[in-house]
């Protein structure tokens, strides 16, 4: 697999080049996707290259380099006076400059003789100011109602074990009532992942709120499942997971010859074996479902092997704390998860979370398997320092830890100079069941704090008040 | 003594003989005395432990001679929240045996009182939960353990939740780690009519459903609207739509009221047999050995009984008002629905479960006078569930209706006091004036209301069955953690000084189930 590696590296230089070039380039799938699928699955929601919004002067924090396609500039709005949480450090006072869609400044009370008198401020003094919520491993964007197949576009039930291709990103429904009902709670951003099968697609970083798209990054991370995803069989899966990794290094290694037709049997359609080039490369995070300590351990094996391994599900994770923090993966539980529904849980337990962030693991928080709500994702972080995690590592666990997993801490889970202006503004513990957001921003513009459910209650609400 | 001191329990009450004694319970009285300097407690009656609990395999210890003690203990100056309505800061729980005797600040303390301090504590009644299927749906989710639903004809009133509970299920060492003391067991909701539900408390180590049952708690009957049974039988002979749903909760009706009103006429019939026998023979003018008939041209044998049908029983018990109908109904317009059906037959139903659109109907289900049971907040994951909002339990009682927050969910069960609270909040933001003790109302006397249990448990007052949780703080807070749960005056669960001998048989003997067992995680 190092040769292989190093085989790829003027790919990745020559992936760099476009994806360093301009706002267009950046609108389109960057150039590590399949060729084919670019073309047969572009997301429809992605803006055209020539109306990509081009900002007259980049915000001063953000580099070129690192503009996403909905970055714009706009004039400085100051946070003033609330207590930052954010990375695992609480600054009281503080002081925030967004500027257009992204955050400019950040600091404590003495930023405050810096804010140019007429600029626009907003006191926040005696509230909380977190970075924006992560959703991970959602299928908000994806589900509107887990029931009805018509409204499901995360694939579940596609026969194909192997959809390496498959893009959320080109399946966000812009509309989804999902979206607001987890915003005003708090959720400025979410992986929207695919499901089913082996391996079941790529996974997109979206927004849940924004313009011109919701897609924030395509192609972000490439999910699968270990456990008894093919064929009823754990040693069936690892099978066809090793067969089909060692496809996509032959694969690349003789194109032509596939080309030509002359090619072996390959276990993939060819625009999977392409798509998982950034994953065998370790660029792209491999995310995989993995409970039981078996699947846990070939997880682990994978990390060794140089991939980019991260957690989801881990159950008995508490179990192999030590190598998984060796390992370096990062683990996604959600600690009210704690009964033994399969003998892969057996020992679930809710101070998971504890036992793995003490072992050194990088733990983050999830509500899994429920995209509507997601928003309880802070109730789970209550649970988890109810047992025992440190609240700042708690938040830390829903915020930073997710944009480190999926490769998006340049732009997401810190209030911090250069991140993308998603924050929530909180009149008390973010954790606590008493406290919902008062007012979330996400790229920088304070949110309409209304969803269908509001409307919903709002349209009932006088015929019961007594 | 501080919150944060771990808080010492009373003098065990030796179990009742119809359940297994746990290994160690010695052990935890020795502690518990250890730590209290607790002095003997006078034995009121005794009794020797029948042969069946004695004969136990599992309790070699069991077998000596024991009394049942009347024990008198007390919580003292907790902050005590009865759900009655009084939230008192500072109080005294007083219980003997497995009764509440007072409540109240300042009690008196009789003399052989073992007096528990527990400031900084919260004290509430246990947590009820009108819909788990515990032990129906155990954990592991095995094929094996799937016997929920009886969904080979889609009516089916003959079968009993109590047939399948498997009192082994992990899950409800959970559930009472979580604060929950009763639980109504029910069938699941792939049927129109899907059988009847039990209620039961969560003892530690019961076997069998009559270790587990609570005492004289009245049978329910599961019913179901909506998209579960017709999804599952359109391909099956039907229902297919929601038409085919209703005219199968009529037409099962209908059949119960004419096995009724034969069971009515044969009462009748022996009835004026017995009459008649009792009175003299005729005399007779011909043949003596020869008795005519009488003028209604009766046959001198007693009449033969209808044929007893088991489910046909169950739903004429649900015409006579004597079994409680829980009804699984998403929609308001189908809620609206089954009241009137329930109107035309004479029965009422006692509940709407998951009734997420409730909030709709809020005031006709006052006035029906039909509970909602509710999610705090699922909603989505089928069409019927669109509608849900995290307002709907506050905007029911808002309306004069009881509110009652239920599981269905080995998860959720663990955390009821947490989802009452991200509903009592919700309701606050919306503006509805909801007291702590209203919110508390929907995890216990609500549901004690909707199982029919409400004169025995679900307050805190004189009385009642002491089913206890004690907190360590705020039950609405995220926080808060259940530190001592007892049933009926007994101390079943304890986070601080774990029970010895927890744990379920399944997960005995498992690597990576040593350290949770005993429901503590």
């Amino acid at each position: 697999m190092s040769r292989a590696r190093s085989r790829t590296t003027m790919m990745i230089l020559g992936a760099l080049a476009v994806w360093l070039g301009t706002a267009a380039a950046i609108a389109a799938p960057p150039a590590s996707a399949p060729r084919g699928s670019t073309a047969a699955v572009r997301p429809a929601t992605a803006p055209r290259p020539a109306t990509a919004p081009r900002p007259a002067t980049a915000p001063t924090s953000v580099r070129r380099s690192d503009r996403l396609p909905f970055d714009r500039d706009g004039a400085p709005v100051w946070l003033t006076g609330a207590e930052l949480r954010s990375d695992g450090r609480r600054t009281a006072d503080a002081v925030i400059e967004l500027r257009g869609t992204r955050i400019a400044t950040v600091g404590g009370p003495e930023l405050r003789a810096k804010i140019p008198a007429g600029a626009r401020t907003i006191d926040l003094t005696g509230k909380i100011v977190t970075p924006g919520i992560v959703a991970v491993d959602t299928g908000i964007g994806l589900v509107e109602i887990d029931a009805e197949g018509s409204t499901r576009d995360d694939a579940p039930s596609v026969p194909d074990p192997v959809r390496a291709a498959f893009d959320a990103s080109s399946a966000i429904h812009d509309d989804s009532a999902l979206l607001d009902v987890n915003a005003i709670e708090g959720i400025t951003s979410a992986a929207v992942t695919p499901q089913g099968g082996l391996v079941s697609g790529q996974v997109a970083w979206i927004d849940l709120v924004g313009a011109p798209s919701l897609v924030s990054r395509p192609q972000v991370a490439m999910r699968a499942h270990l456990g008894q995803s093919v064929a009823g069989s754990r040693a069936a899966a690892l099978l066809e997971l090793r067969e089909l990794f060692d496809d996509v290094a032959f694969h690349r290694r003789n194109k032509g010859a596939y080309d030509r037709n002359q090619s072996r049997h390959l276990s993939a359609h060819r625009l999977d074996l392409e798509a998982l080039v950034p994953v065998i490369d370790g660029r792209m995070p491999l995310v995989l479902s993995a409970d039981g300590v078996a699947d846990l351990r070939a997880a682990i094996a994978l990390a060794k092997t140089g991939l980019r391994v991260v957690v989801i599900g881990g159950a008995q994770a508490w179990r192999l704390a030590d190598e998984l923090a060796a390992a370096k993966i990062t683990v996604f539980v959600q600690p009210s998860n704690n009964l033994p529904g399969g003998l892969d849980d057996l020992g679930a337990r809710i101070d998971n979370a504890a036992k793995l962030a003490t072992a050194g693991v990088e733990v983050g928080l999830a509500v899994l398997g429920d995209a509507h709500n997601a928003r309880n994702v802070t109730q789970e972080a209550g649970l988890a320092v109810s047992y025992g995690l440190d609240p700042d590592r708690a938040l830390a666990a829903i915020t930073s830890v997710p944009a480190r997993a999926y490769g998006m801490d340049a732009h997401y889970g810190k209030v911090a100079p250069g991140q993308v202006a998603n924050l929530v503004v909180w009149g008390g513990d973010p954790f606590e069941l008493s406290q919902r957001p008062e007012q979330v921003w996400i790229r920088g513009n304070a949110i309409a704090m209304r969803s269908r459910q509001s409307a919903l209650r709002d349209r009932y609400l006088p015929r019961v008040r007594r | 003594m501080g919150a944060s001191s771990p808080l010492p329990r009373p003098p065990r009450r030796p179990r009742r003989p119809r359940r297994p004694r746990l290994r160690g319970a010695a052990i935890a009285l020795a502690l518990a005395c250890a730590v209290l300097g607790c002095t003997p407690t006078r034995a009121r009656t005794t009794t020797p432990r029948t042969p069946e609990a004695t004969a136990t395999p599992r309790e070699p210890a069991a077998t000596a001679p024991t009394t049942i003690i009347e024990r008198t203990w007390m919580l003292r100056g907790a902050k005590v929240m009865t759900a009655t309505g009084i939230v008192y800061d500072a109080a005294d729980v007083l219980v003997r045996g497995d009764r509440i005797v007072a409540v109240g600040p300042g009690l008196d303390v009789p003399a052989g009182t073992d007096v528990i301090d527990a400031r900084g504590r919260t004290i509430t009644p246990g947590i009820i939960d009108t819909h788990s299927h515990l032990g129906v749906y155990a954990a592991p989710s095995f094929a094996a353990h799937s016997d929920g639903n009886e969904m080979v004809t889609p009516v089916t009133p003959q079968v009993r939740a109590e047939d399948a509970y498997w009192p082994q299920d992990p899950q409800i060492d959970r559930a009472r780690a979580g604060g929950v003391t009763t639980m109504q067991i029910l069938p699941g909701s792939g049927n129109l009519i899907g059988g009847r539900s039990v209620t039961v408390k969560t003892y530690p180590g019961a076997r069998g459903i009559d270790e587990a049952r609570m005492a004289d708690a009245p049978a329910g009957l599961k019913m179901a609207c909506g998209e579960n049974p017709k999804r599952y039988y359109a391909d099956k002979g039907g229902p297919a739509t929601r038409m085919g749903n209703v005219a199968g909760y009529r037409t099962a009706f209908l059949k119960a009221r004419e096995y009724q009103l034969s069971w009515d006429r044969y009462r009748e019939k022996l009835a004026a047999h017995r009459a008649r026998a009792e009175q003299p023979p005729p005399r007779s003018s011909g043949d003596a050995a020869k008795q005519p008939p009488d003028a209604a041209g009766e046959p001198k044998d007693p009449p033969d009984p209808p044929a007893r049908d088991l489910g046909l029983e169950t739903l004429a018990g649900v015409l006579r008002g004597e079994i409680l109908v829980h009804n699984h109904c998403y929609r308001a317009d189908e809620m609206l629905g089954m009241l009137a059906l329930a109107r035309e037959f004479g029965f009422t139903i006692r509940s709407f479960h998951h009734a997420v659109e409730a909030y709709k109907i809020a005031p006709e289900l006052a006035a029906a006078g039909t509970a909602a049971s509710v999610w705090a907040d699922w909603w989505g994951f089928k069409a019927e569930a669109f509608d849900g909002i995290r307002e709907n339990a506050a905007m029911i009682a808002a309306a004069g209706a009881r509110a009652i927050i239920h599981s269905d969910s080995g998860v959720g069960m663990q955390h009821l006091n947490q989802e009452a609270s991200k509903a009592l909040w919700a309701g606050r933001r919306a503006g509805l004036d909801i007291a702590d003790d209203e919110a508390l109302r929907w995890i216990t006397a609500n549901p004690a209301w909707a199982l029919g249990i409400d004169a025995k448990v679900g307050t805190l007052a004189k009385d009642k069955q002491a089913d206890l949780v004690v907190w360590d703080g705020d039950p609405f807070s995220v926080y808060t953690k259940a530190v001592q749960v007892y049933i009926e005056g007994e101390l079943v669960f304890d986070r601080e000084h774990p029970l010895p001998g927890g744990g379920t048989d399944f997960e005995l003997g498992y690597e990576a189930t040593d350290e949770v067992r005993g429901g503590g995680r």
